[in-house]
């Protein structure tokens, strides 16, 4: 099962940890959820980020005020992925693992 | 005039220009707006107003408004519920937009003798009850799209007409040639949907710049949040300061300018810089905000010479010329616009 955030993060060697921030929308405010899963649950999660598109950047959306999404992935100290998205862009698997993130923590405001 | 697939505006600059190189270009430009267009239909109608003793009756373009509802769904456009002429709905969300349309389409028309989003009587569309607890408005390119909140931190997104206008200026600034909603230029568009939110608001209660709240988004926050709005134009930083929420984060002064790539380069943390200077030139003038301060940047956008990719300065510089264009060189509007982006420390005063 995924853990509850901690602030004790990727500072530890090894550790898996998949951060989901939005920012944007009208009141520009922001977001944050953070997954770290346990070793049991390491192969599901290592599936549902690899099967996002992360070399893949979406063409930019229309408009304005819609949600914009960063989804960093990180392996201990360093960062394996990372993508920005506007909202539309959040679909298929990049829904999946969004909503895997928010479900396994609280959100949090994040501090700008 | 009816809109084709290349907007009149971009027809006019090209047509206009006397760069060699563009000659061809130009000529096929001036044959083309030299063409008649087929007629569409459009909405007129007659309002009277008594002016002394003077009932005055004019006609003048309508608004075409169509809301449709999403059911709480993520689905586009929706079911359509409500359309011109139609009576009130009972949905709160669906008659509020259909109001607040309504509202905002008056100011632009009466401001700016502007005949809705595309200038050219084109319909305003609009969805609401859009998402499950969405906390968001927003502009698709094509509409305008409400969430009902969340209910602890938004309690609905249409209660406010500052929101409501905010996202149909977004369609305004596109249709006039856009600005790139990143950085500096986002900051720009953002700022832009906050000055006609605020002065269609200030329209419809016949409000002075000195009278206004100059707050976006009032009314929209659920009564336990510690705040007024979502953002304030008079003074940036102050709409809200709430123990989930933090503390609004916008600036009003280029010395504070937030470097951040969240939020396509923080477009509505720095829109606090030119909300201000909008403000300050407002105040300086006086009277309607519209008449003078908003006739100037709504002349800065619509000129056809606004860069997309407009840094502030660049933005500044555009208001000086609309406003010197408009009132001379010598004027107190030009003053009062300079010392308005010198204000928030993106022009220098000017020479004593």
């Amino acid at each position: 099962m995924p853990q509850p955030d901690t602030e004790n993060d990727a500072e530890s060697a090894g550790r898996f940890v998949v951060i989901v921030v939005r920012s944007g929308g009208l009141a520009g405010l922001s977001k944050q959820w953070r997954a770290e899963p346990d070793p049991d649950g390491l192969p599901r999660w290592q599936q549902l980020v690899e099967s996002c598109p992360w070399d893949d950047a979406p063409a930019a959306s229309r408009g304005a005020d819609r949600y914009q999404w960063r989804i960093e992935v990180h392996h201990g100290d360093t960062a394996v992925h990372q993508a920005r998205l506007d909202d539309g862009q959040v679909e298929g698997p990049w829904r999946t693992l969004v909503d895997e993130v928010r479900q396994a923590a609280p959100s949090r405001p994040v501090r700008r | 005039m009816t809109p084709g697939i290349v907007p009149p505006f971009l027809l006019d600059r090209l047509a206009s220009t006397d760069d060699p190189r563009m000659a061809r270009a130009a000529e096929a430009a001036r044959k083309t707006l030299a063409v008649p267009r087929p007629t569409r239909p459009t909405r007129s109608r007659l309002r009277l107003s008594i002016e002394g003793d003077t009932l005055v009756a004019e006609t003048g373009p309508a608004p075409d408004r169509i809301i449709s509802d999403a059911a709480n769904t993520e689905n586009l456009p929706g079911r359509r519920v409500r359309s011109e002429d139609d009576g009130p709905s009972g949905d709160t969300a669906v008659d509020e937009a259909y109001d607040g349309l309504g509202e905002t389409y008056d100011f632009f028309w009466d401001a700016f003798a502007r005949d809705g989003i595309d200038a050219a009587g084109g319909s305003l569309l609009a969805t609401v009850h859009f998402g499950d607890d969405y906390d968001n408005a927003f502009w698709n390119g094509e509409r305008m799209v409400f969430g009902d909140g969340d209910g602890e931190v938004f309690v609905g997104f249409t209660r406010s007409l500052s929101v409501i206008a905010h996202e149909l200026g977004h369609g305004v600034t596109e249709a006039s040639g856009g600005l790139e909603y990143q950085g500096q230029s986002g900051a720009l568009n953002e700022s832009l949907s906050d000055v006609f939110g605020a002065l269609a608001e200030q329209h419809h209660r016949s409000q002075s710049a000195d009278e206004a709240s100059w707050l976006i988004g009032a009314g929209i926050f659920a009564a336990a949040v510690q705040g007024e709005a979502l953002r304030s134009m008079k003074a940036p930083g102050t709409a809200y300061d709430d123990d989930v929420l933090g503390k609004d984060p916008q600036p009003g002064h280029m010395r504070d300018y937030v470097e951040t790539t969240d939020d396509n380069g923080g477009v509505h943390i720095n829109s606090g810089i030119p909300n201000k200077a909008f403000y300050l030139a407002a105040t300086a003038l006086g009277g309607f905000a519209w008449e003078r301060a908003g006739l100037i940047w709504y002349r800065t956008i619509t000129a056809g010479t606004l860069s997309p990719t407009a840094d502030f300065s660049a933005f500044a510089t555009a208001t000086l010329s609309a406003a010197a264009s408009e009132y001379g060189e010598k004027s107190e509007e030009v003053a009062a616009v300079r010392a308005a982006w010198a204000g928030v420390g993106v022009e220098e005063d000017a020479p004593a």
